[in-house]
């Protein structure tokens, strides 16, 4: 029998050798599973080595909380702590860990209490985010419930010279404002009386940011300035230099954070200005407004910009400004939409620097605010004519000022002078302008066929023009374009925001009248923004007219600097 | 002496008076007070606690407004199906559900052609499942071309639409409470369902144009709660009115209103509505159609998590404005989701094909509701989704099958077991 078997095995063993490819699958497969189990272990071997390295760092954390002698030896290794379970969202296992510590020492409880709304709060934001719904609507209630609680306690717990307190008011409020509760606008009053309370009793000025920096990024403008001007005041109360304070501002500015780059660089102004000689303070200032001033790339803040300016002509006149620095106040004017400054300051240009590059740029902006947003079509006219009446060949502007007269020209039925206008234009600008030249043989074929102005265009002359739609101001439309100074072929993309009165569930179709020089593109009336490119150098004037149901909402005008 | 003498005459007078005074006096108060107990109180009402907070009061007892807004359109059919005289009878499956749910208001935006049938719904509900039945009034809004508030025809037609609808309806015990119009007053600014009259027309002022308009329809509706009221003392009537909008101009021309009923789609709550309502116009707040649509717009699919998410805390948020709550503003007497069923006409109402179909297209944009706000065009609110049960092509006893969404369950424990984010939640009662 057993001989028998034997013999089968050998058999079977030798069958077996028979096929050398399965033999050589075999054995493949055996790699492949031995490569495998290795790798499991591995993979299994430092996952362990690292829960066992959290592990012991937890652990190492609570040692170092329990034997802390004071407060303020407890923030670091608490912040550590919540850092450590955070970035594997381990939410309710550092709500436990918390329980535990707090009943080893009872008098963690404030840190526990905040740490644990804090965590509940997380939590509640990443369930929303990941929509992890199951959790949300199991646990929501009760996560919520110990978030207010905890946060209340901490604030209960803790005295207004402890940043404790401020943190905890901060994590209440924005739970509410994320709720969007009944109980915000309180919390945020809380949270701004803890904040300044605090800076009054302690030198530290991070719960400060921490807080301005929250209120930033939730939209509470007002407030978050109103923190950051305390923060930089505290900031120019210390032994910090002029330099080391513009250095941070600049810094800020760097990071996106105008606001805080403003006040501190206030701060720094203030203190420099007395004890600067004006040649030396000047730079600074022209720095600065440079910094701020209109750009498509990076941040600033044209308002502040302006700011500063001014303060440069306070206080040396507008003499001290060179070509450059002048043309950049308007532009920056130009690009704020404050048009009628704008406007000003293009002159203030023109007569201090008459044969400037920009200047027939100038000239053909003024002309265009005069006549589309001041509704001075006399001035604008006057302007466009300047333009036309150089000697030479004509620069783009004045070919696009040869355009705009017979624009004005067509609109006012002077179809003779339009004519003229138009095929002035196309011979001054064959071969150079396709883009114009396209629009200007458009509007000429207008005038041959006797057909009236192309529908928006028109609307947007009427709108601009006429006495009885002065009440449309601009105002109702935000038309943007993104650059404002492009190459040629260089895509450049439109869009309007409009403001119009609430309609509930019920949408209003708008129509969106685009006119003017659109570029390769001719949007639809339903498009309320597009991209295009443009072939001609020169200033591009973009028209809009954005029309409801019951009638035109407003216009608007944006001016685009095409190289 | 004399003067003692007289003194002491004059006291006894005095104190034959003094005995007899107290006793008419209690006499007269046992009479007023029987004469108050013999006059009913209103079988529905609203009584204002201190400090303008508002508690809406039905049978004698507290009653918080757990509603849906219900227009039970099966598939296929639009809105102008009779829903009312279906002999598949659709409010008897619904009834049972909402009950089952918590649901103890139902809102009909306006009553069926039949009186009769609309009564037995009525009756139905309130018999059977307790439910009590909010009916409302367009107050013309939809009339073609457009409502001409200022227009003494248009006027009257609607009025006797109104008063009529009030005189068949007022005696039924299921009735809560009448709306007068939706979001009407949109029609004021001019951008929706514009109207005019020769006056506003030589009006150059825009905005002097839009406080004519205001100023004519309050006051025009004002002229109908009065009316309702000495027909009907026995219910509220609302001022149906989309978001707070004009209600500046209803607090000069509609102080008779009894509350507002107010269209909010704000999203995960209702911001600072209670207390600006409370600036504005103080008077109770119904929130008579607000919720979330469940698909998803940017990822193209049913999502009924997001919206449990948003009606859950939209919820929320009126509980922590009602009477009893002291945290809140205490101005607002619950709410009316919208909506019980999907509607699946919405999208292409003109097109009979299309309401075949539940139409994933968005209508409308609202950013607020910001799962699905990256949707193309930012359009993510989807009309033919709102439905917080769904409605399936499968016939059950000729109706469409009614599938409850995630949000039907959540509401549901919500109301059982209403947690609110502050100290006095255990206060609010069910």
């Amino acid at each position: 029998m057993i001989k028998s078997q034997i013999t089968n095995y050998k058999s079977q063993t030798n069958s077996n050798t028979k096929s050398p490819k399965f033999q050589t699958d075999a054995f493949l497969l055996v790699i492949v599973i031995s490569v495998l189990y290795i790798v499991c272990n591995l993979v299994l071997g430092i996952c362990n080595f690292c829960y066992a390295q959290d592990s012991d760092k937890s652990a190492a954390l609570s040692k170092q909380i329990i034997g802390a002698k004071s407060n303020a030896e407890l923030y670091a290794p608490f912040e550590e702590l919540k850092d450590s379970y955070f970035k594997d969202n381990k939410y309710t296992e550092f709500v436990e860990s918390l329980r535990a510590l707090s009943q080893q020492k009872k008098a963690l409880e404030p840190f526990t209490d905040y740490y644990i709304a804090l965590s509940r709060y997380q939590q509640l934001k990443y369930l929303e985010e990941t929509q992890g719904w199951d959790e949300y609507f199991s646990q929501g209630n009760t996560y919520r419930d110990e978030l207010t609680k905890a946060a209340q306690n901490a604030i209960d717990a803790t005295t207004i010279n402890e940043p404790l307190n401020p943190y905890a008011r901060l994590i209440l409020w924005q739970f509410h404002k994320d709720q969007q509760d009944a109980f915000a606008e309180q919390a945020l009053t809380d949270l701004m009386n803890s904040v300044m309370e605090y800076s009054k009793v302690s030198a530290d000025t991070k719960p400060i940011k921490e807080a301005a920096d929250k209120l930033l990024s939730y939209g509470e403008k007002g407030k978050s300035k109103e923190l950051y001007r305390i923060y930089a005041e505290k900031l120019a109360a210390s032994d910090i230099k002029d330099d080391s304070l513009a250095a941070i501002a600049s810094g800020f500015y760097k990071e996106g954070n105008l606001d805080l780059a403003e006040s501190i660089y206030n701060i720094y102004l203030d203190r420099i200005t007395a004890s600067t000689p004006r040649e030396k303070l000047l730079p600074v200032l022209t720095d600065i407004a440079r910094e701020f001033s209109y750009k498509d790339q990076g941040p600033s803040d044209p308002v502040y910009a302006e700011k500063i300016f001014k303060k440069i002509e306070e206080l040396a006149g507008k003499k001290v400004f060179d070509q450059e620095l002048m043309y950049l106040r308007a532009f920056n004017l130009e690009k704020a939409k404050e048009y009628q400054k704008a406007k000003d300051a293009y002159i203030d240009f023109l007569l201090a620097f008459p044969a400037a590059t920009h200047s027939d740029e100038a000239v053909f902006k003024v002309g265009i605010i005069n006549t589309y947003i001041l509704k001075d079509k006399k001035e604008g006219r006057n302007y466009f004519k300047e333009l036309i009446s150089k000697t030479g060949t004509l620069r783009p502007w004045g070919i696009s000022a040869l355009y705009q007269l017979g624009l004005l020209s067509q609109w006012e039925d002077d179809l003779t002078a339009a004519n003229d206008y138009y095929n002035r234009l196309i011979k001054e600008a064959a071969g150079k302008y396709p883009q114009m030249l396209a629009r200007a043989s458009e509007r000429l074929k207008e005038i041959e066929e006797g057909k009236p102005m192309e529908y928006g265009l028109k609307t947007f002359l009427d709108v601009s023009l006429k006495e009885e739609y002065s009440a449309l101001d601009m105002s109702k439309i935000d038309l943007r374009t993104r650059p404002y100074q492009a190459n040629k072929e260089q895509a450049v993309n439109i869009s309007s925001a409009v403001y119009a009165a609430p309609t509930g569930c019920m949408e209003v179709q708008l129509q969106y009248l685009w006119s003017g020089d659109l570029g390769s593109k001719k949007p639809s009336n339903d498009q309320s923004a597009f991209a295009t490119v443009y072939t001609d150098t020169g200033t591009q004037v973009i028209n809009l007219v954005v029309v409801s149901p019951s009638g035109i909402i407003d216009r608007s005008l944006d001016l685009v600097d095409t190289y | 002496m004399r003067l003692s003498t007289s003194n002491t005459l004059h006291q006894g007078r005095f104190s034959r008076q003094s005995r007899t005074v107290p006793f008419l006096g209690i006499i007269l108060c046992i009479l007023f007070l029987l004469g108050m107990a013999s006059r009913p109180k209103p079988k529905v009402y609203i009584k204002k606690l201190r400090h303008s907070r508002y508690q809406l009061i039905v049978d004698r007892k507290p009653y918080i407004v757990k509603g849906v807004c219900y227009n039970p359109i099966p598939i296929g059919q639009n809105h102008e199906y009779d829903w009312w005289s279906s002999p598949d009878k659709p409010w008897i499956v619904d009834g049972k559900l909402m009950q089952e749910m918590g649901v103890n208001t139902i809102r009909i935006y306006q009553a069926g052609e039949n009186p009769e049938a609309v009564k037995k719904v009525i009756r139905d509900m309130y018999e059977l499942y307790g439910i009590r039945t909010i009916l409302g009034h367009w107050l013309g809004f939809w009339e073609y071309p457009c409502p001409f508030y200022g227009d003494k025809i248009f006027q009257d037609k609607i009025k006797k639409e109104v008063l009529e609808m009030v005189e068949l309806y007022k005696d039924e015990p299921g009735l809560l409470l009448w709306i007068l119009g939706n979001e009407n007053n949109y029609s004021c600014l001019g951008m929706v369902n514009k109207w005019s009259t020769p006056e506003i027309d030589n009006e150059p002022d825009p905005q002097k144009q839009k406080a004519m308009r205001a100023r004519i329809y309050y006051s025009y509706v004002n002229g109908l709660v009065a009316q309702i009221h000495k027909i009907d003392p026995n219910h509220p009537v609302a001022l149906g009115n989309g978001e707070l909008i004009g209600l500046e101009f209803a607090r000069e021309f509609a102080p008779d209103v009894d509350l507002v009923a107010c269209i909010i789609y704000r999203g995960r709550t209702f911001g600072s509505l209670f207390r600006s309502l409370k600036a504005t116009f103080d008077k109770p707040v119904l929130l008579s159609e607000f919720g979330a649509d469940a698909y998803d717009a940017y990822l193209k699919k049913e999502d009924q998590n997001m919206q449990a998410f948003f009606l859950e805390s939209q919820w929320r948020q009126i509980y922590e404005n009602l009477a009893d709550n002291k945290e809140g503003e205490g101005n607002c007497l619950g709410g009316t989701t919208f909506e019980w069923t999907d509607e699946w006409w919405k999208h292409d109402e003109n097109n009979p094909e299309s309401w075949k179909v539940h139409d994933t297209e968005s209508n409308w944009s609202n950013g607020s509701y910001y799962f699905d706000i990256k949707a193309d065009g930012n359009k993510n609110m989807n009309e033919e989704w709102f439905g917080i049960v769904a409605l399936s092509e499968e016939l059950e006893n000729g109706l469409n099958k009614r599938i409850p969404r995630k949000a039907y369950y959540v509401i549901k424990e919500f109301w059982k077991n209403p947690s609110l984010d502050n100290k006095s939640k255990n206060k609010v009662k069910k």
